[in-house]
């Protein structure tokens, strides 16, 4: 069988379907990886693929792969990222996901714009890109999933292509269904980047509702206005969960002092309660954010924004009525490619491609003849000025036209489940080819999404 | 929640019985021929999580005669062995006060596993608990596994070892409907529609905690494969009502019904109704003595058994079956 020349190769048998190209992102989880698939039927498409760190020993499998597998499992939007295949390296125990690649990013669009041509971004894309983020997160809003960790870098746009511009929100590591948790969900030691998080979390609140991804769409939003971050507070970097103390200073001065009558339940927040290292002195009155960013307070766009950036999260505008706000209505109107506006005759930007880090393997080890410097490390790893590299996680998204690719693959997991040919019906795992660690491997495919119901066909033969 | 009508356990996870017939045939039929061949069943799970199948006896035609001394499990005794450890695995979850939602989740789990394989290929009990320490990792109630192993005198290294492969089994696909929030949610509309008293209340509670009990039933069957959650929490509603006498039952169902624009008749519902308390009623525990007699045999495919040789072939394997599996490959 074709297993047999397994043993030829350090590479498992799974990774043998891509071209590696090389490293595009790095975060708290894991690596991303940008790779081609090598197969006929999708030859050249870019794919990209999060390997996830193992957990901690003892610990099995990462929680986090798993939940963010479990939930990519159940969801399909247009501007949600789509899982189009796991695997598994039984080498390490390692998970990857593989997803449709997307060329661009809102944080390397922002970048783009400040530090490369330093004009902002036209009100086309800036509406197009906010109309479509709020129609995925009122998908997942409304399907009780909670993103928790939105930020520019978490939102993806598709690059040349049949998607050309579409967004897709990604990264669900920390995503949760909110309905009725069976522990309070601020109890999985969250590490969010703390220039989106919402005021009711830096205050304490235990529990998390969907208003909290709104308020980080509010701050993209005038991110990408201005092309800076809104509230760039500084991290306390302690475990677990430290108050934050600027960041919360930097909310104030921005939108003035919260208080309980704008804010009831401001009261039962535990920081605000403890008047933890004194929040509750009144240091800033009038807000400010109009000024910020440059926006009348009369114009529809402001409204929106400052609803979005709501103190009281029971007030704040969900997704749903957002996207009926006034300012989609008005021109231009958003269109589903974000980049390129529908009127002709309006410039748009060609932005750069991604940067690739062509020296790091899929182990993430690297090699120490670098083949081709990547351009700055920057986009790899969040390291703009004041860049907040905790977790700039560039999963690409997927979509479309992975079927095919599904089907190749489906087998593996069925040839081990459902066949029957006697003997390690299709050549399951077993595969020892990498020494590594003690650890080893096997490899796991992943499958047509969309579910038909039922396995698909055993397919007997393999794949050259 | 996620919307079960959009959700794999919708899509993939609900079968007619014929397929899960079909199912539980192909998998009994797969062990049955390693048997032949190989004089074993087990599958054995290693640290780093890989599968070892069992190696070809060289001779196994030849021999066919020393190994027909082996008997396989039918598919009735495999049925019955899922049975008990199904039951294993409510007391487990009960002894360590885990929510409702886990236990069904872990039970869920343990049927689709046994969709893909065999019992003569993986053993129950570790699935058992691997399904437990998974439900629990899946719905955030994070128990570890040496916490849970040692909670039931068991190497928790073999809970690890066997995760991957329930994942892998599983498809992936973990969000599972139980039908207990289902039975919540009928009887909240059930209140709603009977404008009721305080004593009312009373009776709705004991409605409802009678269902529950219904539910616990219904999870030991195959009906969780077969019926949709919503379908499984109208039927032991319907039981315990029946019981209670709350509420005009099939009044109440109608007006669900027109609630709801289903692509089912209400014929088809009661059928459905009709058939999950069947299986229901149709639900027997084998005895002391029947688990006896097929655990005996179950440990002889699994190449456990008590004379000297078994004990051998299984260690050999342990150090053989890496290289003698490539070469089943490579034949």
């Amino acid at each position: 069988m074709a297993d047999g020349n397994r043993s030829n190769s350090n590479k498992p048998e799974w990774l043998q379907q891509y071209d590696l190209i090389g490293k595009i992102g790095e975060g708290t989880y894991g690596l991303v990886f940008l790779a081609r698939i090598k197969s006929t039927t999708n030859r050249g498409k870019s794919i990209a693929i999060k390997k996830f760190k193992q957990s901690k020993d003892g610990d099995g499998v990462s929680p986090t792969a798993i939940r963010e597998i479990m939930l990519l499992r159940e969801i399909t939007h247009e501007n949600v990222v789509k899982l189009v295949n796991v695997h598994i390296n039984h080498t390490d125990m390692s998970l990857y996901l593989a997803f449709d690649y997307a060329e661009h990013d809102l944080y390397e669009i922002i970048r783009h714009h400040r530090d490369k041509v330093n004009q902002s971004i036209n009100q086309y894309t800036v509406k197009s890109i906010l109309w479509q983020l709020l129609n995925g997160l009122n998908y997942l809003h409304s399907n009780w999933i909670v993103h928790r960790d939105l930020k520019p870098s978490n939102i993806l746009v598709m690059g040349d292509g049949e998607e050309h511009g579409v967004v897709k929100v990604a990264d669900f590591g920390l995503a949760r269904i909110y309905l009725a948790p069976l522990k309070p969900l601020s109890e999985n030691g969250v590490v969010v980047t703390i220039w989106y998080r919402a005021p009711e979390l830096l205050l304490g609140a235990k529990h998390y509702t969907s208003a909290v991804d709104m308020w980080a769409v509010g701050c993209i939003f005038a991110e990408l206005l201005t092309l800076k971050p809104l509230f760039q507070g500084a991290e306390v970097k302690a475990t677990p969960n430290p108050f934050q103390l600027d960041q919360l200073d930097k909310i104030f001065k921005v939108l003035g002092h919260p208080t309980l009558e704008k804010w009831p339940s401001l009261a039962h927040l535990p920081h605000w309660n403890q008047d933890t290292s004194h929040i509750q002195g009144h240091k800033y009155d009038n807000a400010s954010l109009n000024s910020v960013v440059h926006l009348s307070p009369k114009s529809p766009a402001y409204d929106l924004l400052s609803k979005m950036l709501e103190y009281d999260p029971k007030r704040r505008i969900t997704a749903a009525q957002a996207m009926e706000h006034e300012y989609f209505k008005m021109e231009p109107q958003p269109g589903r490619n974000a980049l390129v506006p529908c009127q002709p005759g309006e410039a748009f930007v060609n932005y750069p491609t991604r940067p690739v880090d062509t020296t790091t393997d899929f182990e993430g080890t690297t090699n120490m003849q670098q083949s081709q410097p990547v351009s700055s490390g920057a986009a790899i790893a969040g390291n703009m000025p004041g860049g907040h590299a905790s977790n700039r996680s560039v999963p690409r998204p997927i979509n479309v036209g992975m079927q095919r690719m599904h089907q190749l693959q489906a087998y593996n997991l069925t040839s081990q489940a459902g066949m029957s040919s006697g003997i390690n019906p299709a050549g399951i795992p077993m595969q020892r080819g990498v020494p590594q660690q003690a650890h080893q491997q096997q490899q796991l495919r992943r499958k047509d999404p969309m579910g038909m119901p039922g396995y698909p066909p055993q397919q007997k033969s393999r794949r050259m | 929640m996620a919307d079960f009508q959009t959700s794999t356990h919708r899509s993939k996870w609900i079968f007619s019985p014929q397929k899960l017939i079909e199912k539980y045939k192909a998998a009994n039929k797969r062990a049955k021929q390693t048997l032949d061949t190989c004089g074993a069943t087990l599958m054995e799970v290693d640290v780093d999580g890989s599968l070892t199948y069992p190696q070809p006896h060289p001779n196994a035609n030849d021999n066919g005669e020393k190994h027909s001394r082996i008997k396989p499990l039918s598919i009735e005794e495999e049925q019955s062995i899922k049975v008990f450890y199904e039951n294993k695995l409510q007391e487990v979850c009960n002894n360590f006060h885990f929510p409702h939602k886990i236990q069904a989740t872990a039970l869920i789990f343990f049927k689709r596993f046994y969709l893909q394989w065999s019992v003569m290929e993986h053993q129950p009990k570790n699935i058992m608990l691997t399904c437990i320490y998974a439900a629990c990792k899946i719905e955030e109630n994070h128990v570890s596994a040496e916490e849970l192993g040692k909670g039931i005198s068991q190497d928790h290294q073999m809970i690890l070892n066997n995760e991957m492969i329930v994942y892998q089994s599983l498809d992936f696909d973990l969000i599972v409907y139980a039908p207990y929030r289902s039975v919540e949610g009928f009887t909240d509309s059930m209140e709603e529609l009977c404008i009721s008293g305080e004593d009312e209340l009373q009776k709705f509670k004991a409605l409802q905690n009678t269902a529950r009990l219904e539910v616990d039933k219904m999870m030991l069957t195959d009906s969780p494969l077969l019926f949709p959650p919503g379908q499984l929490a109208l039927a032991a509603l319907r039981t315990s009502n029946a019981l209670h006498t709350v509420v005009d039952f099939d009044s109440f169902l109608s007006r669900i019904f027109s609630h709801q624009n289903s692509t089912h008749t209400m014929t088809e519902l009661l059928e459905s109704l009709d058939a999950i308390d069947s299986w229901v009623r149709k639900y027997k525990s084998p005895s002391e003595k029947e688990l006896k007699h097929i655990n005996r045999k179950l440990k002889s495919c699994w190449g456990h058994s008590s004379h000297d040789e078994g004990k051998k072939r299984e260690k050999k394997s342990k150090h053989k079956s890496r290289k003698s599996s490539n070469e089943a490959l490579n034949t």
